[in-house]
């Protein structure tokens, strides 16, 4: 329940209206004041001051302002007159109930109105800020097109020029060809006569080659030179071949860097391939047909383990591992006989290989894994590295949960490891 | 893009043209605004176009039909007073022509049993000295060299020993043409092999491997000592060879880079400067790049023998203009910067390369 403010003081002139609300002591700063047209309200909780006005005012153009412990409002009246009092008489209860969400709902809908107009005027500076940056990013780029077909034109200009003068060249080239042409003909012309006539100076015959048309355009010595030089051109090679060989390869296709990588992985597989073939064929010439199967191996195997010949089971493994490696029974199995033969080590190594050809993990391989957890669990503990082997028990129990056996052996583990570390 | 960048050579294009077969190689004509393009018809003959540069267009002067697809072509072995073409087309036919009189050829020969892949022509146009002679490169595996006085045989063939497997010749460039005697022809080969045939002593000079397919090779001036040697290759790299220093068993120092993304399909040095060189891309795309000689070009290795020691190379500028390979480029020798390239988007255009005066 709030406790309600009833002290205030009030004072009104034709337009407008003083009202001075004392505060409590030190609660100046969390007045939360709510105002509408004719409803005025102050809340500092557990205070509460409420006002339902004689006539209503506009509330945008009132102040309010905290000073001193008070909060002086000035309330500008809509329409002037001088009231009776501040708030409404005859104020029931049902009215005054009214009257509040009447102002909450209008103070809603105000601020509703203020946000969308402020939506509006945030959108229109936006589209504002944009189109300058727009326009800014035009004229840039106007510049540059602008200076790259200054750039063409310029350009453009240069290579007619030049190509007029090519033409205009090679119409002198032509001229003077024709003029050399016509010089010979009449120098021709010219001999005839003189031998007609008696010749009185013999070097005229060869003084024909160095007349030069005067007008002495580079291009035209050339043209005499070049016939001269045709003349002390070198005679065609004598001919000749040269054999050549290319850079071996493997493949029929051309190198290509981006193809190395992959080609050096498939002449790896290719070369480890032969290499096994080539191991198995040299030794294994005198084998039955049937021993050469690893499966057929990997069973004998098995028989001699159920019978308790380890050693010979540890043979009949390797020889079916040397065929082929990538069978994870075969390591499981060897490491089995490992362990009764206590050949730690290799029971550890063996277990671990399986488990690497165990990848990936899926439920089919799970009883293996589970069996090669447990494998080299047991030989890390047969060796004393406790930790270890409750490390692969635990993989064990993670594979299968509900097997009674393997968490029987991992709490015996923990307690050997508790009791060893008490004892340090 | 900065004040900076826009200092940089600007590549221009100023002609387009649109092509209704597919173009396999572009020249310009020494001494002319005109180009030539050839290439191969949609109804499986050669075609051959004369184009000229009128204003801010292509206009065409002459189309001469073949009976075989052409794929290469040069004017590099024939003088300025002739300029001849020589060609090499679908069927392995060397052919010499007379672009005034082109139903006859000048020189015919049957060069290859396969496709002539690339061709190159040396002692012509007032370049260089010697004999003007021709190397072909053909799928068959060999490089032949021809002259135009000699009929039917070659003076000089490169082809694998006997019994071997032969890898496509995809391209062949000469150089080291300094004098009468000395020649050098390097032949490029699908299976990144590069061989450098001394044509004096007709020997193998050098041979090396860069792992990918040689698209194109170019020394940077077939005239001089050899200098550089440019080999783009596929899967985006390119070479440069510093040819000036030769290890006796290191070969030449190289330095490489990697671009476009794709095939690189031709390397051309511009005529006006030989360390600016431009390559095009199998994106459509051509970098113009600048190489810079190193503070020592040889340097002496832990035996005493002499070694090379490669630059580096700087990009310049670069620029996309087609979603197909660009399969030819070629510098015109008379106007620096001035360009043309064809693309297997059956276009032809002619571009300008800005501000290289500066680089």
């Amino acid at each position: 329940m709030p406790v309600w403010l009833r002290e205030y003081r009030w004072r009104q002139s034709a337009a407008a209206v003083f009202l001075s609300l004392p505060l409590p002591p030190r609660r100046a700063s969390a007045a939360s004041i709510f105002c509408t047209e004719q409803y005025l309200k102050v809340s500092i909780p557990p205070f509460l001051f409420e006002a339902v006005l004689y006539a209503p005012i506009d509330d945008t153009s009132s102040t309010a302002k905290i000073e001193n412990g008070n909060i002086f409002f000035t309330l500008y009246k809509k329409e002037t007159g001088m009231w009776d009092s501040l708030m409404m008489e005859n104020a029931n209860k049902e009215k005054l109930q009214y009257v509040r969400e009447n102002a909450v709902l209008k103070a809603q809908e105000k601020a509703k109105e203020e946000a969308e107009a402020k939506k509006v005027t945030k959108r229109e500076h936006d589209k504002y800020a944009l189109e300058a940056t727009m326009k800014l990013e035009e004229a840039e780029r106007k510049r540059i097109e602008n200076l790259k077909e200054q750039e063409r034109q310029k350009v453009t200009r240069e290579l007619e020029l030049w190509k007029n003068e090519q033409t205009y060249m090679e119409g002198q080239m032509r001229i003077q060809r024709e003029e050399k042409l016509h010089q010979e003909v009449e120098q021709l012309k010219e001999k005839k006569k003189e031998k007609i006539t008696k010749p009185t100076i013999p070097n005229e015959g060869t003084s024909k080659i160095t007349v030069k048309p005067t007008k002495g355009y580079p291009s035209s010595n050339s043209m005499f030179s070049e016939n001269l030089k045709e003349e002390q051109l070198p005679a065609p090679r004598s001919a000749g071949t040269i054999k050549i060989n290319f850079t071996s390869r493997v493949f029929p296709t051309a190198l290509r860097e981006s193809r190395v990588a992959e080609e050096e992985e498939w002449l790896n597989k290719q070369a480890e391939a032969r290499r096994t073939i080539n191991d198995d064929l040299a030794e294994l010439k005198d084998l039955k047909e049937e021993e050469k199967n690893p499966d057929w191996l990997k069973d004998k195997g098995n028989k001699m383990f159920a019978t308790g010949n380890y050693l010979a089971a540890v043979n009949a493994y390797n020889l079916a591992v040397r065929l082929n490696n990538k069978l994870p029974v075969l390591y499981l199995n060897r490491a089995a006989c490992h362990l009764k033969l206590r050949n730690l080590h290799k029971a550890i190594e063996d277990s671990s290989k399986a488990l690497e050809l165990l990848t990936p993990p899926v439920p089919d391989n799970k009883n293996a894994r589970i069996k090669a957890h447990v494998r080299r669990g047991t030989a890390f503990c047969q060796l004393e590295l406790y930790a270890e082997g409750l490390q692969d028990y635990e993989a064990a129990l993670k594979i299968d949960p509900k097997n009674s056996t393997i968490e029987k052996d991992a709490e015996k583990i923990r307690c050997i490891i508790q009791g060893t570390s008490q004892d340090l | 893009m900065s004040a900076a960048a826009l200092e940089r050579p600007q590549l221009v294009a100023h002609a387009q043209h649109a092509l209704s077969y597919t173009a396999f190689e572009c020249k310009w004509v020494p001494r002319s605004a005109r180009l030539l393009c050839l290439g191969s018809a949609p109804r499986g003959t050669g075609l051959l176009q004369l184009y000229e540069l009128r204003g801010g267009r292509l206009a065409l002067l002459r189309e001469i039909e073949k009976a075989k697809p052409l794929k290469c072509g040069t004017f590099g072995a024939t003088s300025l007073q002739q300029r001849y073409l020589a060609t090499g087309d679908f069927g392995g036919n060397l052919n010499i022509w007379n672009l005034e009189a082109p139903e006859i050829p000048v020189y015919s020969v049957k060069a290859h049993k396969e496709i002539v892949n690339s061709i190159d022509g040396v002692g012509g146009l007032g370049i260089g000295e010697g004999a003007p002679e021709i190397v072909t490169g053909s799928r068959d595996g060999t490089v032949k060299v021809w002259d135009a006085r000699q009929k039917d045989s070659p003076v000089a063939n490169m082809e694998p020993v006997e019994g071997e497997s032969k890898r496509d010749c995809w391209t062949v460039a000469f150089g080291n043409a300094y004098n009468q005697e000395e020649r050098v022809v390097c032949a490029g080969y699908d299976n990144g092999d590069i061989k450098l045939f001394d044509l004096k002593t007709m020997s193998l000079r050098w041979e090396t491997n860069i792992k990918n397919g040689v698209c194109s090779l170019e020394f940077d001036r077939k005239d001089i000592n050899m200098n550089k040697l440019v080999a783009t290759s596929l899967e985006g790299k390119f070479h440069v060879f510093d040819m000036r220093t030769q290890h006796p068993t290191k070969g030449f120092a190289s330095v490489s880079e990697k671009a476009h993304k794709s095939t690189m399909w031709q390397v051309r040095h511009l005529p006006q400067n030989r360390d600016i060189f431009m390559t095009s891309g199998g994106a459509g795309s051509l970098h113009l790049w600048k190489y810079e000689y190193p503070a020592q070009r040889s340097k002496k290795d832990s035996e005493g023998a002499e070694m090379g020691v490669a630059g580096s190379v700087s990009l310049l500028q670069n620029v996309t203009l087609s979603t197909q390979p660009i399969s030819s480029l070629d510098w015109s020798p008379d106007k620096k910067g001035l360009c043309v390239c064809t693309a297997f988007d059956q276009t032809v255009r002619v571009l300008i390369v800005t501000k290289l005066n500066k680089v």
